[in-house]
């Protein structure tokens, strides 16, 4: 068990492509941090430099105190499990897990006393006898970890774990690889490009952009207080809705409506008054915005809104809606996905909510939920 | 819809995928059935092919091959010449393949590689018959540079002593049968996925374990299909021995099936030459029913 230093790492490629930029990054002895980002963020590569699979460009890189940039995998002290598991396909699963023990020349009674043991934890006792190919992808998820485990790592890395899972499945996953972490208390950093798994599983989340990190917190605080635009994108689903107003006086406009902001709004944010009269970014999550004609919408102000499209989910409606103001992106190529061509906002009602596809709306917000954001930097004021 | 109708219905159905398949079973009828057939048949007849009405000999012929110490002798150098192929066509093919696929070289030189190793490949067997009796001739390249070499004292007669002759063509069929395994096997290695390698360096894993717990284990259903294909097929091998020795000096390098075209066409005994043959086709059918039985457990 070890804590994990990142020091002004970087990565680049003979193409003078910048994959990392400057990472600095301090992992504590027990922690479970997610490295998390949109596909091609440098996530991956970054986890394979801390494996040594990926040479270090320039920064320096410690693992329990000792500086690791030049030294070979093996010497590390981490094990990693992979996205396809990597498991052997012509050994056992006893003997998948065992492999670096055989590698290291230890006693066949040693290595089943501790395969056992690890089986036990991950329930795979009935299973040693068989090959990979025999098992659900669940199954085989855990032979990956017990491969991991069964060395005593400083860290464990893990790259995208759950991605081959289905749906039902990999929440289950998510809970028993939690769980694991917090019995086996063993430093752990974990990408994904699924920001679910990052809110559930991290004692803190790193959210990475184009090589380089844009914020590294608790789930909650990246959720509460994203720093900017992007992480506010990023971070939750649907994605945070982005919008280009204008502040004048207490009032936010856009189009063709208008926001009252109360003092709290400016008492909170001291730098918001210097953008009084200029364009302005604000962002407001679906689960934020409320159908005007429920209870829970009486409250708020309102604004128009155009339904274009309803995803009834059950337990919530996902509601597509068109306003009357120009989207920002936030950068999040993933984000594009939540938007349809018609609508430029999206909405959480409760299902009592009765809008249809194609009807006018009211549309109620929390005001005190707004975040804003600087128009070019995208900085959170 | 009336019996009789429903039944030729039912015969249609039944018929129809044979009417399919029948081009290609009169073809394989034709070209492969047929001549075996007529082979074992002209096996157990006296004077098969020479006279129009043979009587019937029996196991006559094949007690006379039995009894021939030369059948022996080929059938010795038969498998000496495929198993020494196979195996060197296999340890050959791998190493190369696992040069062209190491990050290590070059990839220019890679490239070159790749080209020179598959040379082999392009020349049928006439031509790599006739460049290894020019290259193993007393005074050809060969015998030239071992001896500028220091490494033989005189010129060595490669392909006409009795001491030296199967060695000499077993080489030359080695030389030109390896590139089968190394484009085998380089796609093979090409197929093992990436992740497993480096698992194993995080697992602590060296060089040569990695070679004999991943790369060997991965590539065993190529080479076990191959080496068996290999030996079928090595096994018949008939115009690079007899454009190189024509199965001599003195018997050395007679193989199975230089034994059985002499005896159909120097001595005409086409009978008896049905009958080595019939054993040419019992061995490979005995290899074959091994491949089909390999391939069906996978």
């Amino acid at each position: 068990m070890a804590e994990v230093i990142l020091e002004n790492i970087c990565k680049t490629y003979g193409n003078n492509f910048r994959a990392i930029d400057r990472l600095n990054l301090s992992i504590e002895d027990g922690e479970f941090l997610i490295l998390v980002g949109p596909s091609g963020c440098g996530k991956s590569t970054a986890l394979r430099m801390i494996a040594g699979l990926e040479d270090v460009t320039s920064g320096s890189l410690r693992i329990g105190g000792i500086d690791v940039v030049d030294m070979p995998p093996k010497d590390r002290d981490i094990a990693m499990v992979f996205q396809s598991y990597a498991l052997y396909p012509h050994m056992t699963v006893f003997e998948n897990i065992a492999f670096s023990m055989r590698l290291a020349g230890k006693p066949k009674a040693e290595r089943k006393k501790r395969v056992d043991e690890i089986a036990k934890i991950l329930q795979l006792t009935s299973l040693l006898d068989s090959k990979p190919a025999n098992l659900s992808g669940g199954q085989r998820q855990r032979v990956a970890m017990g491969r991991a485990m069964v060395r005593e790592p400083a860290a464990f890395l893990m790259d995208e774990p759950l991605s081959n899972l289905d749906a039902k499945l990999r929440v289950q996953m998510r809970a028993e690889i939690t769980s694991l972490q917090k019995q086996l208390g063993v430093t752990t950093i974990y990408v994904t490009h699924d920001q679910t798994e990052a809110m559930t599983m991290g004692d803190r989340v790193a959210v990475l952009k184009g090589g380089v990190l844009q914020q590294v917190d608790t789930p909650k605080r990246l959720y509460e207080s994203p720093v900017n635009a992007f992480v506010a994108g990023f971070i939750g689903s649907p994605s945070m809705n982005l919008f280009e107003g204008t502040l004048t006086g207490d009032e936010l406009t856009a189009g063709t409506f208008a926001i009252q902001l109360r003092d709290a709004a400016f008492a909170r944010r001291p730098g918001l008054r210097s953008y009084a009269g200029r364009k302005i970014v604000f962002g407001i999550r679906p689960e934020h915005l409320y159908d005007s004609s429920l209870e829970s919408g009486r409250k708020y102000q309102t604004l128009p809104a155009k339904v274009t499209s309803i995803e009834e989910l059950g337990s919530e409606h996902i509601v597509h809606l068109n306003i009357d103001a120009v989207r920002v992106d936030s950068g999040d190529p993933d984000a594009v996905r939540d938007f349809g061509l018609a609508s430029n906002a999206v909405a959480k009602f409760e299902p009592e909510s009765t809008v249809r596809s194609g009807s006018e709306i009211r549309l109620a917000l929390d005001d005190t939920k707004l975040h804003f954001f600087d128009p070019e930097t995208h900085l959170a004021i | 819809m009336t019996r009789q109708k429903r039944s030729r219905h039912r015969l249609k159905r039944t018929v129809a995928p044979y009417l399919y398949l029948s081009p290609s079973l009169v073809i394989i009828g034709l070209l492969m059935l047929l001549p075996m057939v007529t082979v074992i048949s002209y096996s157990f007849q006296n004077s098969a092919v020479l006279r129009r009405d043979p009587s019937f000999a029996g196991l006559k012929h094949y007690q006379a091959i039995f009894a021939d110490p030369v059948f022996w002798a080929s059938l010795w150098h038969t498998l000496y010449f495929t198993c020494m192929s196979v195996v060197f066509h296999m340890t050959i093919g791998m190493i190369f393949a696992l040069m062209l696929n190491s990050d290590r070289i070059n990839p220019t030189l890679r490239n070159i590689l790749r080209v020179l190793y598959i040379l082999p490949w392009l020349f049928t067997a006439v031509i790599i018959a006739v460049i290894w009796r020019l290259l193993l001739e007393p005074n050809g390249v060969v015998n030239s540079i071992l001896m500028q070499l220091g490494l033989i004292g005189s010129k060595i007669e490669w392909f006409s002593s009795p001491e030296t002759a199967l060695h000499a063509v077993t080489f030359a069929n080695i030389w030109a049968g390896y590139p089968l395994f190394m484009v085998s096997l380089l796609a093979g290695l090409q197929g093992i996925p990436k992740d497993f390698y480096e698992a194993a360096d995080i697992d602590g894993a060296k060089g040569y374990q990695k070679l004999t717990f991943i790369t060997i284990p991965q590539l065993m259903p190529i080479i076990i299909s191959i080496s068996l294909l290999d030996f079928i097929w090595t096994m018949q091998v008939f115009p690079l021995i007899w454009i190189t020795t024509g199965g001599g000096p003195i018997y050395s390098t007679e193989v199975l099936s230089t034994y059985t075209y002499k005896l159909a066409f120097s001595s005409y005994n086409l009978s008896q030459a049905s009958a080595s043959a019939v054993v040419i086709l019992l061995i490979s059918l005995g290899l074959t029913l091994f491949y089909i039985r390999y391939q069906k457990a996978r």
